[in-house]
């Protein structure tokens, strides 16, 4: 069983390595492009899963993962499932600030309407904020590269003074406790 | 100019959208070149309809006029409208021989026998298909020009495509394109869309199937570009074996386009933990519809992201080899059923 460890491999100079994982690959590409096209000063690595555990085989390949995003698309209970189930398959030590949730599709009219609910629960649990994006138009896709980018940058400790932990105390979308109610 | 054509004429220009209207106009050929140099397509649908109306006043137009004019609208645009498969059988020696103008005598003679209220035209499109419009009346009404029937008779072969045909009118089309074609009856066939060239190409087996061969993999270094190199799928080998095993089922290129799939099952209830429907003696009837723009390309589409589990059904993977989207599946296996489906 292949878990996801945090710190089981050394850093590379100067790099970033993002994981995105969802069950649309065709959202999942469009994100990557989009998160590499943007211009950073670091180099960006982006690896895609559909879900977790990995396969064995790229274990050597993989280079340390800093930031773990989980998309899911609220209109499918399935993509919500998938995250959920690939949970188990992480080093704790990655709910430390390195995990969060993009939830896509919200503004769809067909809402399922316990799925959302579900989502904040679950982000709750895992201590992991919740961000919210549509991958519809270039500049939807454009600004939340740029909100991955900047978190990528303080997850994989090129900000000095900075890190993923502190940053997930300040983020406001990181809920306080399973108990209270979200924010409206 | 009569009553009735003014309506008939409104309600076809309005269908027809702004794009296409000089085309279209310049094919029917009815308004003179002066006439139709003075029409500024630039400006509102609205104005340009008036002076289309008033030119025609002019010209002297008649119910056929407005006729052409309506068949040349559906000609170019086939697939707003939905269309049923038939299928002749049992033809004579000379039924594939079609003689054109035999063809449309003996077809005109026949229904005006039956109705006398009929109002037909003809058209030879490309494609070899002869497109007929069929307005019905009854003995003492006049025909209803905004609800006629369509039928493409594709020569050279025993089918036939009708749109919008009314159940009670049903027996007298399908009497008078048997005499015409000199064949023994026609039959309807479980096949429905939108898109006629599909249906056609599915009826005729024009669309290039799958076949078994080894697919030798395109090397992927020269194509994909600077950025894509820092993406990395994890999964890429299943991502590769899915998408290989739905060439295999669907093929590699275009599918065509059905909108539905419908499967009514009249099989017995199974399942051992309710008791109250099980073991009824007679069949449970339940009907699973797929419907989707693209029905075949979004059921390919499933198979690659991996959502649909394979391998994939048979009954929904034959549909393109079969040419059918209507089925009933009964207790001895799916197939044609016993009683005609309506």
């Amino acid at each position: 069983m292949s878990v996801l460890k945090t710190f089981n491999k050394l850093p590379e100079l100067n790099t970033a390595n993002i994981m995105l994982v969802g069950s649309d690959v065709s959202d999942l590409e469009k994100l990557s492009r989009s998160i590499m096209d943007e211009n950073h000063s670091f180099n960006v690595n982006v690896r895609l899963a559909q879900s977790l555990p990995l396969p064995v085989e790229n274990e050597d390949s993989r280079p340390r993962i800093d930031l773990l995003v989980f998309m899911v698309n609220l209109r499918s209970s399935y993509s919500l499932s998938l995250a959920e189930s690939s949970l188990k398959f992480i080093d704790p030590h990655y709910f430390l600030g390195k995990v969060y949730f993009l939830a896509t599709g919200a503004r769809s009219s067909h809402l399922s309407s316990d799925l959302l609910p579900s989502l904040r629960k679950l982000s709750a649990s895992s201590h992991s904020p919740v961000l919210f994006a549509d991958l519809e138009s270039d500049s939807d896709r454009l600004s939340v590269a740029r909100r991955f980018l900047t978190l990528l940058r303080i997850a994989a400790g090129l900000v000095p003074g900075a890190s993923a932990l502190f940053l997930n105390t300040l983020l406001k979308g990181a809920p306080a406790s399973a108990n209270e109610d979200p924010p409206n | 100019m009569e009553d009735s054509v003014i309506p008939f004429l409104e309600k076809t220009l309005q269908r027809i959208p702004s794009s296409s209207l000089k085309s279209i106009l310049n094919e029917w050929g009815f308004l003179t070149a002066q006439q139709l140099q003075d029409l500024h397509f630039q400006q509102s649908k609205h104005i340009l309809h008036n002076k289309v109306l008033a030119f025609c006043e002019e010209n002297g137009m008649r119910i056929r006029h407005v006729i052409q004019l309506d068949m040349i609208y559906n000609c170019e645009y086939p697939n707003k409208r939905n269309w049923s498969v038939y299928q002749f059988s049992g033809q004579e020696d000379d039924a594939l021989v079609l003689n054109m103008t035999e063809f449309s005598q003996k077809f005109k003679v026949n229904l005006k026998d039956l109705l006398r209220h009929v109002s037909i035209g003809m058209k030879k499109c490309e494609d070899d298909a002869v497109w007929i419009r069929v307005a019905w009346g009854d003995n003492f009404t006049k025909p209803n020009q905004f609800k006629p029937t369509y039928v493409v008779y594709q020569l050279q072969t025993p089918y036939v495509f009708i749109s919008n045909l009314n159940v009670k009118h049903r027996p007298l089309l399908s009497q008078a394109l048997v005499i015409a074609t000199k064949h023994d009856e026609i039959k309807e066939i479980q096949l429905r869309g939108r898109c006629l060239k599909s249906l056609k190409d599915l009826v005729l087996r024009r669309y290039k199937q799958s076949f078994q061969t080894h697919q030798l993999k395109p090397l992927q270094e020269r194509n994909s570009p600077e950025r894509d190199q820092g993406i990395v799928h994890e999964h890429a080998k299943r991502l590769a074996d899915l998408k290989e095993v739905a060439t295999q089922t669907f093929g590699d290129g275009p599918l065509p386009k059905l909108e539905t799939a419908v499967f009514k099952l009249e099989t017995k209830f199974k399942d051992p933990e309710n008791r109250i429907l099980t073991n009824r003696p007679e069949p449970f009837r339940c009907a699973v519809k797929f419907s989707s723009p693209s029905f075949l390309e979004s059921l390919k589409s499933l198979v690659t992201l991996g959502v649909a589990s394979t391998p994939v059904s048979p009954l929904l993977s034959s549909i393109p080899q079969k040419a059918r989207n209507h089925f009933v599946i009964s207790e001895r296996g799916p197939g044609v059923p016993s009683t005609p489906a309506p």
